[in-house]
């Protein structure tokens, strides 16, 4: 089967495309700065700005009962000792009421013990086995803030560096704008995931741009390297040697992420609930690399 | 020929192997995976850096204090130059850990300063209040009896703030009563001198119940330099009405007086009791943080993670489901676009999942669920090489090339662009194993893993399967490779 991207034809529609996605990205993270309650460029999660974050099974003899949390909030309020935290708590119930789970400021371990030992006492019995608890405190997630952000910043020094390295200049410049584009697209999405949806980004959210850009770049050396290839033996014109090497190896990248989608697509839908967003960051991620590397990136390198 | 035999059996023997070390040396699941508590302990230094001494002394204080707890099979290990990190598997309750562990536990003792009897006497009674406030206020607040008591503790600590001459800056009730306390703790150690007898002078602690009433006491027996040095501090106030405190952080826990039948020679034998009305729990605590000794520098709890044990078999259930459909369907993926190759490459990934465990028990690595996620991505990506290889194979074949040449130069001539491949998504797991935190290290170990031993399973050991295959004659025809009949030749 031979494939006929036409890239040539539609340079501009490609380029255009880019554009809008990345204006769209910015002004997700613009609006995000500026116009929400966190002011942040995304939504950092608990492990960024410390907090406890409780989740907790209900023991229940068949459906459990239907709650409203305001009414559980009001009966912690009445027992506890801390008033402080318990006007920043949040409290949703899930999976048919039976799941709680609860978000609250950075507590001692003393206090979320308490915290359990008084939801015990309103809406229990509860299923102690089924716990999952995070306390961070604030000061550790301001550094892993900077850990992640240094991460992020030396990883990508390292990648500029290799492609700086083995390609000239301007395939450099090209592949390094692809990743930028493909990191932004997927920083924009999850800025917007923020600002409807109260999506959070963790730790792991950082890992999957680092994964990303390695992935995205690797794509694209593929086809640039393709092109190289086809550019030194092919006889046709500049722009017809591109095209025709984009669809040479148009097969061999869609192929590739597909496979690498399918096993993130199982996470998603079979994998625990903390692997979720970073399941789809990552698949998101793969999915823009693809097509900047088969598209974006070859038309820049197109000439008019 | 010869010599792919020679891989051939290599590859089975090294099947083997994995297969006799995941038997022998199971894999170690990480917290979330069979449930328990991580703690990070975070040194706290005022100025510069932490050095490796004080990171080594923080850390043996803390596996003492641990091993004294008697939590089982805990497992401490250090993290980033200033970090500690304490696993304590199974249904143990943090609460205890991060009490006895917090505090610096430095055991001071002091001789009172010559005419401060009058202050200090004031000072024991307002702590007295003090301390009948704070239980009061817990009480009351169990009970949620009503809103007067507020009003009433609000008064009493007043009235004493008034008498100390100072003023509480907390917000809430609760935290002012822990203020002036502290305040008043601060008071009475100050009405101490220091002495050069200190936790470092004891060689052993223990705790008993008092004959007399409910209440616990804690013994202290010091080495004999120690033994001493408290014979010479006894000495001197012996008789006198200067008190002997013994203050634990700052906090006075004991002041007593030293009779003056002990006037010649000190309180001799090189040991010491401290009752200061301990329940057996606090008596414990306080024995475990003294044989430990104290913390030269002090540590905070930044970190608790705790996982119920029943949700941890669900993540592995879950993580199981998540590897095995990955697996399957990629395998469908690729026995539909390859028919043999795509079978090859199935049975490389079989391969590779069985290096990839056996690998992780021999270092070992501890698996956790980023881990596990590293692993289902790296399942993608050690078939990325795969189809490198075969797409190339499959050019060979449409330009009419033989089965045996094809498939020779297809491993060929792939091999440049995935070595090169890799080597970006290995930048990136490395980056993340040297500043990644404990979670992310264990994504950035199995994808890296993963990644190299891909290397091997998808360049050798597909290629030396697919050499077996075509020894078979029936193996070798053209179409089995090929989904469409339409090649020339």
């Amino acid at each position: 089967m031979k494939y006929n991207l036409e890239l040539i034809k539609n340079k501009r529609k490609i380029i255009s495309f880019s554009t809008f996605l990345i204006l769209l990205s910015l002004l997700g993270i613009l609006y995000s700065t500026f116009n929400t309650s966190y002011k942040k460029p995304i939504n950092l999660g608990m492990d960024f700005v410390g907090g406890n974050e409780l989740r907790i099974e209900r023991v229940c003899e068949e459906e459990c009962s239907n709650l409203s949390p305001d009414s559980v909030l009001e009966n912690l309020r009445e027992i506890s000792s801390n008033k402080n935290f318990i006007n920043n708590i949040k409290l949703q119930f899930q999976n048919k009421n039976k799941l709680i789970s609860i978000r609250t400021p950075y507590l001692s371990i003393e206090e979320s013990n308490n915290l359990i030992n008084n939801l015990d006492n309103i809406i229990g019995p509860l299923n102690y086995e089924s716990k999952d608890s995070r306390l961070i405190g604030p000061k550790l997630g301001k550094r892993l803030l900077t850990n992640c952000v240094t991460s992020l910043l030396v990883s990508l020094f390292a990648i500029s560096l290799y492609i700086t390295i083995r390609f000239d200049k301007k395939y450099a410049l090209f592949a390094l704008l692809a990743l930028f584009h493909d990191l932004l697209i997927v920083f924009g999405i999850f800025s917007w995931l923020g600002i409807i949806l109260s999506v959070e980004v963790n730790s792991l959210f950082a890992v999957s741009l680092l994964t990303i850009a390695g992935y995205s770049v690797n794509d694209t050396v593929v086809i640039f390297d393709r092109i190289r290839e086809n550019l030194k033996s092919k006889e046709d014109g500049y722009n017809e040697t591109i095209q025709l090497s984009v669809n040479e190896s148009f097969r061999r990248t869609t192929f590739t992420s597909i496979t690498t989608l399918i096993p993130l697509l199982s996470i998603i839908l079979f994998g625990s609930y903390s692997l979720f967003w970073f399941s789809l960051a990552l698949s998101l991620g793969i999915i823009v690399g693809s097509y900047s590397s088969i598209l974006l990136a070859p038309s820049l390198l197109l000439k008019d | 020929m010869k010599r792919r035999q020679g891989w051939l059996f290599f590859i089975i023997f090294l099947l083997t192997l994995s297969v006799y070390l995941l038997i022998n040396y199971p894999l170690q699941l990480g917290l979330d995976l069979q449930g328990g508590s991580q703690l990070t302990l975070q040194i706290i230094k005022e100025e510069g850096k932490v050095t490796s001494d004080e990171l080594e002394a923080v850390n043996s204080v803390i596996d003492k204090r641990v091993n004294n707890l008697g939590v089982s099979e805990s497992n401490l290990q250090t993290l980033g130059g200033d970090q500690l990190i304490l696993e304590l598997p199974g249904e143990q309750n943090p609460l205890v850990a991060s009490r006895v562990l917090g505090k610096t536990a430095l055991l001071e003792f002091r001789t009172q300063k010559e005419g401060t009897s009058t202050d200090l006497k004031t000072l024991q009674l307002l702590r007295l209040s003090i301390k009948e406030l704070i239980e009061q206020y817990s009480f009351e607040e169990k009970n949620q009896n009503n809103d007067n008591f507020l009003k009433v503790i609000q008064d009493d600590l007043e009235d004493i703030e008034q008498e100390l001459n100072y003023s509480s800056t907390s917000n809430d009730l609760y935290g002012k009563l822990i203020e002036i306390k502290k305040y008043v703790d601060k008071e009475i150690t100050n009405l101490f001198i220091k002495t050069d007898l200190s936790g470092k002078d004891l060689i052993n602690a223990g705790r008993r119940q008092e004959q007399t009433n409910s209440n616990w006491e804690v013994l202290l027996t010091f080495s004999n330099s120690g033994g001493e040095k408290f014979a010479e501090i006894t000495k001197s106030i012996a008789g006198t009405n200067q008190l002997l405190a013994i203050i634990l952080d700052g906090e006075s826990i004991s002041e007593a007086s030293v009779g003056n039948q002990f006037a010649s020679t000190g309180i001799t034998g090189g040991s010491a009791t401290i009752s200061g009305n301990f329940s057996a729990e606090n008596a414990r605590e306080l024995e475990v943080q003294l044989k430990g000794g104290s913390l030269p520098l002090p540590i905070e709890i930044v970190e608790t993670n705790t996982i119920g044990a029943l949700l941890g078999s669900k993540n592995i259930l879950k993580s199981l489901y998540a590897a095995i459909s990955g697996l399957i369907f990629v395998g469908i993926f690729m026995i539909f676009n390859y028919r043999i190759l795509g079978f090859v490459s199935v049975l490389s990934l079989v391969l590779y999942g069985f290096f990839n465990l056996a690998l992780y028990s021999l270092i070992p690595v501890t698996l956790t669920l980023p881990g596990i996620s590293g692993l289902i991505l790296s399942i993608g990506m050690a078939v990325d090489a795969n189809i490198l290889i075969f797409e190339r194979i499959r050019e060979e074949l449409y330009d009419g090339n033989t089965l045996t040449r094809s498939i020779d130069s297809g491993f060929q001539r792939a091999n440049s662009s995935i070595v090169d491949g890799h080597i970006t998504t290995l930048l990136s797991c490395f980056v993340l194993f040297l500043l990644g935190t404990n979670f992310v290290k264990g994504f950035a170990a199995t994808l890296g893993i993963g990644v190299l031993i891909s290397l091997f399973t998808a360049l050798n050991c597909s290629k030396t399967i697919l050499r077996f295959f075509t020894t078979y004659q029936s193996l070798r025809q053209k179409n089995l490779y090929l989904p469409k009949n339409n090649f020339s030749n």
